[in-house]
């Protein structure tokens, strides 16, 4: 290395150094984006200090690059000198290119050391004497979760906090993706597969996210809601709440998505005053198998439900959405 | 070289002037007729972004409803991977390699013409599926099944049939285009050009060839499959039928993800011919950068499942994707180190090739630290299908791969035109480009870590994500504007006759393209030196210093 070069290289580390750290600190000051989100969850808590620790090797790579480019874009500009002046007639220097080689592949080696340090913390749950084993079905457009005692819910997850979460990830129809960045990775829903991931809620909180994999045209409204409560609360959800609002949760979640809130139409045709809400055989048919009309095609989104759900779907909509009688418009057929 | 005779110019109406680019077999027209294509689909490629910028600027946009939102983004990657990148790559090549080896065209120049051709029926038919029953295609541009399954809830309509058919011609494409290349690299060099004298870039499209003739060909079985399943009632695709999905990921991104170094290769290769032009300096070592494409060309086959940590693949198999992706961050770090040392006491010569080269060496350097992140299975869970990727892959892509490729345009440009673009214009392109990508894709990766995915058509959160939405668009605005300037630039230089025309070697290059006039002749060259060296025509000019006349 040439003498002017390594005179200048402390002082570089050294600003390199302080870069880090400030932007580091920033960071850490203010959570606007620059830093995963503040993990509830072990296994999240676990990637961050991964992430961490490669932003340090990373953050410090990006400082040298860019300001040795910049110093030496400053300090060999032409200056005037015309185009026929050659620089030095430099070919190469195989110390410097094993250097570049082999700082790398150190850097590299701690990164992966690293990972696989923290893995067991992430890709494992940690031997629990009984996690809480919860079905996880991604489907077009919503997610639906089965509790050990067969309740049901759909967009909301509710789980107690301080204990471990088996989740099974499936999907029927197309390829979904679980994800809720407060609580861990994700993992696809991927029809034909069961796939696992588990977390453990740290925080009575609600924790927001949504399908990460594209699964058609509202793949935007999949979202999906981690209600971490005190056992108690959720033994009571589990028990009494999911069933009963069951049928609520169905419209909402599921039916409104595409008809509207009250069923006045939206991406799908308003169904307000349809009859066939209260025709429990016709409404079967159609949300099990799904329907292609002149209008276009629904997706089977209960090609799943268990009968109960389907009685509870009828029972809300005859309560909350059915008008039989639209103003200005005809009742019945 | 055949016997002049033979190759007197066709009669009639073979020689017009539009008719006579139709049925040239001509290296230089057939590359010229990729490049102009290529940009135009990469203004159509770029709309469909900005329309999708304008539909995310706010919370709740109502601008796009989510299915013309999922078309746009489908069409826009579909665009700019296969009727952008990868062809105008392929102009480049076919433009420069044959003049940089000296040869007088390239080894089958039917072939060519071929495969200039197919690419230009393949783009058409891609960009027919807005007309198809059910519209174009809204799978995403990996389409993945059974999403792109032919189900009323998946992908009806004929769409995809059009963009698995677009596929299927662009291979073709390709696959002749690379054959082409190999052959002609492999054969038609002057004399004395070896290996170790040819130009980088040649280097990178030798290893583009081979990377597109290795990798395309699992494309294109996927798609096939994918197209059965579609029309003739297999079911490869279909799980409640016995199908496997995952083995369409797997097959994909066998292709995919050389797809990226095929992409980004050739770039990288431009940039080693042009920076050591404007630093008036060899290139800093040339075998390093030589073998390090060999090995990132190598290792990029050995990545493909790094796109699928999520599937839920065994612990084994994610080790053993990081660690090789992490491997290919080693060449690519040796050719940064390098073109950076190539800059040292250099005579840096401020012309746009190579503020647009510095360009692509900042920017590409944040796309290939962040990948680092993605390669690391477990963080990758947090931040795949984020925002954060679609930061990462736009920073390779286009802060690297479109920087170089506009450097290469104005570095070449009075090599195929014979006049120089304006050189104002031209910086001012490169500093309104450079501001806005950074304003566009650089708060991407603070939403990727907030939580947005990609591919939504729209969102509901105020606050951070409504912000950095917000900036975002606005810097595709800028971005937009940057290309109306090029555009701009074209149109003085040309249409209003305003470029300067210059001689073979407006730069003081070092390659054998320059040794040639500009525009060089349909016979290229009159007489190739013998090489001696990488840098023939400075070996030229140093002998006639030293030789009075």
């Amino acid at each position: 290395m040439p003498a002017r070069v390594r005179r200048k290289l402390p002082s570089l580390l050294l600003v390199a150094v302080f870069v880090v750290l400030a932007t580091a600190g920033a960071a850490a000051a203010a959570n606007g984006g620059f830093t995963p989100p503040v993990p509830h969850s072990p296994n999240a808590a676990r990637t961050s200090s991964a992430y961490y620790l490669i932003l340090g090797f990373t953050a410090a790579i990006f400082v040298l690059v860019e300001s040795l480019l910049v110093t030496f874009v400053w300090k060999y500009r032409s200056r005037g000198r015309a185009r026929t002046v050659e620089g030095a007639q430099v070919h190469g220097h195989t110390r410097l290119e094993l250097i570049w080689t082999a700082i790398p592949v150190l850097i590299l080696a701690v990164i992966a050391s690293f990972v696989f340090y923290e893995l067991p913390g992430i890709d494992g749950a940690p031997a629990a004497a009984d996690p809480l084993h919860v079905t996880v079905e991604g489907h077009q457009f919503y997610w639906q979760f089965d509790y050990p005692n067969g309740a049901r819910s759909i967009g909301t997850l509710h789980v107690p906090v301080g204990e471990i979460v088996d989740l099974k990830v499936i999907s029927p129809d197309v390829i979904h993706s679980w994800w809720i960045p407060e609580l861990g990775g994700k993992v696809q829903a991927i029809p034909g597969r069961i796939n696992h991931f588990w977390f453990r809620a740290d925080t009575a909180a609600v924790y927001h996210g949504q399908c990460a994999e594209l699964c058609g045209v509202f793949h935007a409204q999949m979202l999906a809601r981690v209600e971490a409560e005190p056992s108690s609360a959720y033994r009571k959800y589990v028990t009494r709440t999911a069933k009963a609002t069951l049928g609520k949760q169905e419209w909402t979640g599921v039916c409104a998505t595409c008809h509207g809130a009250l069923g006045q139409g939206g991406y799908g045709p308003a169904i307000a005053n349809d009859p066939l809400l209260e025709q429990i055989s016709a409404l079967t048919g159609i949300v099990r198998n799904g329907f292609t009309g002149s209008r276009g095609a629904m997706p089977p989104v209960g090609d799943t439900w268990t009968a109960a759900q389907i009685h509870a779907l009828v029972a809300y909509v005859g309560r909350h959405v059915y008008r039989a009688a639209p103003i200005g418009g005809t009742s019945g057929g | 070289m055949a016997a002049r005779s033979e190759t007197v110019y066709p009669v009639g109406w073979k020689s017009g002037r539009v008719s006579s680019w139709l049925v040239t077999v001509d290296h230089k027209r057939i590359g010229i007729m990729y490049i102009a294509t290529a940009l135009m689909w990469f203004v159509a490629g770029g709309i469909l972004a900005l329309l999708m910028r304008a539909q995310l600027a706010t919370p709740n946009e109502k601008f796009l409803t989510g299915n013309s939102y999922n078309e746009v983004m489908t069409m826009h990657g579909t665009t700019m991977i296969f009727l952008v990148v990868v062809p105008i790559l392929a102009g480049f090549g076919n433009y420069l390699v044959p003049l940089m080896i000296g040869a007088r065209d390239m080894a089958f120049p039917r072939l060519n013409a071929l495969s200039f051709w197919l690419y230009m029926l393949g783009g058409i038919v891609l960009w027919m599926s807005w007309f198809a029953t059910g519209g174009a295609p809204h799978a995403g541009w990996w389409s993945y099944p059974t999403l792109s399954e032919a189900m009323p809830w998946a992908s009806p309509g004929h769409g995809q049939d059009y963009w698995i058919l677009s596929i299927h011609i662009l291979s073709l494409s390709s696959l002749a285009g690379a054959i082409n290349f190999l052959v002609t690299i492999h054969n038609m060099r002057t004399r004395g050009m070896t290996w170790m004298r040819m130009p980088l870039f040649v280097w990178a499209i030798e290893t583009y060839a081979i990377l597109l003739l290795v990798a395309l060909p699992s494309l294109s079985a996927a798609v096939t499959l994918l197209l059965l399943d579609r029309t003739v009632g297999t079911h490869f695709f279909i799980p409640s039928q016995g199908g496997n999905i995952v083995l369409y990921q797997h097959m994909f991104w066998f292709f995919g993800h050389p797809e990226v170094y095929i992409m980004v290769l050739p770039a990288m290769g431009m940039v080693s011919e042009i920076l050591p032009v404007f630093s008036r300096k060899p290139i800093f070592g040339y075998k390093a950068i030589a073998f390090s494409t060999i090995g990132i060309a190598f290792f990029s086959m050995l990545v493909w499942a790094h796109h699928m940590f999520t599937t839920g693949m065994p612990v084994g198999l994610d080790s053993f994707f990081m660690i090789s992706s992490m491997v290919i961050a080693v060449p690519t770090g040796i050719k940064i180190f390098n073109w950076i040392a190539t800059t040292w006491r250099g005579n840096l010569q401020f012309d746009s090739p190579l503020l647009f080269c510095l360009g692509f060496i900042a920017l590409f350097t944040m796309g290939g630290l962040s990948g680092i992140f993605l390669a690391a299975f477990p963080v990758d869970w947090q931040v795949n299908d984020s925002y954060y990727v679609v930061a990462h892959f736009h920073y390779v892509l286009f802060g690297g791969t479109a920087f170089a490729l506009f450097g290469g345009l104005y570095y070449w440009w009075p090599k195929m035109f014979g006049r120089m673009l304006d050189e104002h214009f031209a910086k001012a392109h490169f500093w309104l480009m450079f501001v806005g990508f950074n304003v566009t894709f650089l708060p991407m990766h603070m939403l990727g870590l907030l939580g947005m995915v990609r591919r939504i058509y729209t969102y509901h959160h105020g606050g951070l994500w409504e912000i950095y939405n917000l900036i975002s668009s606005i810097g595709s605005g800028i971005m937009a504007l940057s290309i109306l300037v090029f555009v701009a630039n074209v149109w003085i230089t040309h249409a209003l006759r305003r470029g300067v025309r210059v001689g073979p070697d407006p730069w003081v290059a070092d390659t054998l393209e320059w040794y040639t006039t500009s525009p060089p002749p349909s016979h290229n060259f009159d007489t190739v030196p013998y090489v001696t060296s990488a840098r023939p025509l400075r070996d030229l000019r140093r002998r006639l210093e030293e030789t009075p006349a």
